[in-house]
Order: C-alpha cells, then sequence, then structure tokens
C-alpha cells in the first residue's frame, strides 16, 4: 500500500485541482539544476571570472622581461582597477613608454602616477617617458576604469625591449 | 537606449532567478526574507540606473518594466504555454490526511511548514484531519479539512 502509494505520487491528480506532474518534475529539475549554477557562479565569482581574484590578475613581462605590466583581465563596465607597468631602461634617464592597440578606447584613464616627463598621443596610441632611477627602473601606475563592452586586446612596448600583449575583457 | 536595454535584461534575469528559487522562497514573508528582498532591491536600483540619474531616465525605466509586465499578463491570457511556464500549477502535497513525502521534498518543505498553514488557516491540529493540503502557483499553502 505504502510502496503503490508512494509510485502513485507522480500522477497526476484532477481533484481538487488539476495538476501536471510531468511539467512540476520539470520544473523541480529546473530548479536544481539552477541551484547548481548558481553555486558555480558564487564559486567563479570568487575565483575572479568577473574581475579580481586569481583568474583575473595577470603578472606577464616580455620575452625579455624589461617590460612588465600586472594587471585585472576581467573588468566590470564602470568599475575601477589598478594597472602597474615597470620598464627597466638607462639609469638616471627617461624610458620611452608605448601604449597602443584598444586600450584607450575601452578604458578612461582616471589616475596616472608619476606624472610622465613627456606624452604624447599619435594615430596608434599613446607614448609617455617616464624618469629612471638608479638602478634604471621605471613604474607607472595607473587606474583604469572601464567604459567599454567586450574584448580590448592592446599592447605596451618600449623600444629595445619585448612588447607585452595586455587582453583586457570588460563585462556589462 | 541603454535604460530600456537594462531594464528588460533586470526584469527577465530577475523572472529567471525567481523561478530558480521557486514559489515558496518569498511567499512566506519573515522578517529576515524582508530584508533579504530590500538588499536585493537595493543591488538591483544601481544597474538598473547606471550614473544617470535623471527623471527621464527613471521614468523610461519605470515604463519599461511595467511595459513587460502588462505585456506579459496579456501574453499568459493568450498562451496556456506562457502562463504555466511563468506561473506554474498547483500541487497537492498531502491526499486524504498522509503525505506525499517525495512531492514534499522536491518541494523543499517539511510536515511543520504543511501544519503550520492548517494551524493558521483552519484551525487544525493533526495530520488526519487535513483533506487536502495544495501548494497554490504564489507558493502559499492552502488546506481543505477533513469533513466532520
Amino acid at each position: 500500500m505504502n510502496d503503490e502509494s508512494r509510485r502513485t505520487e507522480y500522477h497526476s491528480r484532477d481533484f481538487p485541482v488539476r495538476e501536471d506532474m510531468a511539467y512540476q518534475v520539470k520544473v523541480w529539475r529546473f530548479e536544481r539544476w539552477g541551484w547548481y549554477a548558481m553555486v558555480l557562479l558564487v564559486v567563479l565569482a570568487l575565483l575572479g571570472l568577473f574581475s579580481r581574484g586569481p583568474l583575473s590578475s595577470r603578472d606577464v613581462h616580455g620575452s625579455d622581461g624589461k617590460v612588465r605590466v600586472e594587471y585585472e583581465m576581467f573588468h566590470r563596465h564602470g568599475s575601477t582597477n589598478p594597472m602597474k607597468v615597470s620598464v627597466i631602461g638607462r639609469p638616471d634617464a627617461t624610458v620611452e613608454l608605448e601604449l597602443t592597440g584598444k586600450l584607450l578606447e575601452g578604458f578612461e584613464i582616471e589616475t596616472l602616477q608619476p606624472e610622465p616627463v613627456r606624452a604624447l598621443s599619435g594615430e596608434q596610441g599613446m607614448k609617455l617617458w617616464v624618469q629612471t632611477d638608479a638602478q634604471g627602473q621605471a613604474s607607472l601606475y595607473l587606474t583604469l576604469r572601464g567604459e567599454g563592452l567586450g574584448l580590448f586586446r592592446s599592447h605596451i612596448a618600449s623600444p629595445g625591449a619585448a612588447p607585452v600583449k595586455v587582453d583586457q575583457f570588460i563585462f556589462p | 537606449m541603454d535604460s530600456v536595454l537594462r531594464a528588460t535584461v533586470m526584469y527577465l534575469a530577475l523572472l529567471v532567478l525567481f523561478k530558480i528559487a521557486g514559489r515558496r522562497s518569498l511567499a512566506e514573508l519573515t522578517t529576515f526574507d524582508f530584508v533579504l528582498l530590500m538588499i536585493i532591491g537595493e543591488a538591483t536600483q544601481q544597474a538598473l540606473l547606471g550614473n544617470d540619474f535623471s527623471l527621464t531616465n527613471s521614468i523610461l525605466v519605470i515604463i519599461t518594466l511595467i511595459a513587460i509586465d502588462v505585456g506579459l499578463s496579456l501574453l499568459k491570457q493568450r498562451s496556456q504555454w506562457v502562463q504555466r511556464l511563468i506561473d506554474g500549477g498547483p500541487t497537492i502535497i498531502v491526499e486524504n490526511g498522509k503525505i506525499l513525502h517525495k512531492r514534499l521534498r522536491h518541494a523543499r518543505l517539511v510536515e511543520a511548514d504543511v501544519m503550520e498553514a492548517a494551524r493558521s488557516s483552519q484551525g487544525i491540529e493533526t495530520l488526519e484531519q487535513i483533506k487536502f493540503a495544495i501548494i497554490e502557483r504564489n507558493g502559499k499553502i492552502s488546506i481543505i479539512a477533513q469533513e466532520p
């Protein structure tokens, strides 16, 4: 009796309400899989799929190691993230950095520290000259605010050094 | 353009999310559910309006939301399929004083929830006195008492 009632639980009743158990089972299954999907999204968010986390933070350098860029690969529209560009040049001199590609189209540079000695914008992008220290190192700190949507590929280069490719994705 | 898109995307996203949460998740509004609802509202607000706090933008967003809402209810009237998709259907969970356990488990309910509804709506004391307990489309449990 008990077993039979268990088996008939999935049968639709017509009284007092008209049921559609086949559909209801689908709804329950949707709720369960939806929950799995939500947990997965939470885990991915913790890992940094939507910016700030191990999946998103990048630290790349050119093949000769002279130019090094630390940045977030994933951005969200309207949020700000830091970017650090380090370059090795001659000691106590200025070194040229060239930012080309889509970087300036997808992002608004909110702050740029320290102020470059000289800056120039051309057709392709932006050139900055920064002062190196006694060891020949210079760093540039940028705050980027994502203004576009989608993938933005850019290059950061310095004459005489291998360029660095920077790919960034901005979520809506 | 973007305010209409924002509102549409947000409406659809919330529709799907609350479908996943199930019909009962916010049906019995406890104090905590109420706070949760407010936080969800707060999180939604920024994305809906963006950086544009103008009167035009907020009216546009409201118009879009209401237009979609009315549109969906019109669609529900015409199509049985859409109505079932959005509103779902009722499910019987107690039949002639016996709990349908599998259904109860799938609906993420326990016996106490059924008895609570039975007490508050009909003054029923035991399970045997319930003829039918039904989860309605809005997530509330309605109770039909056994005739004496």
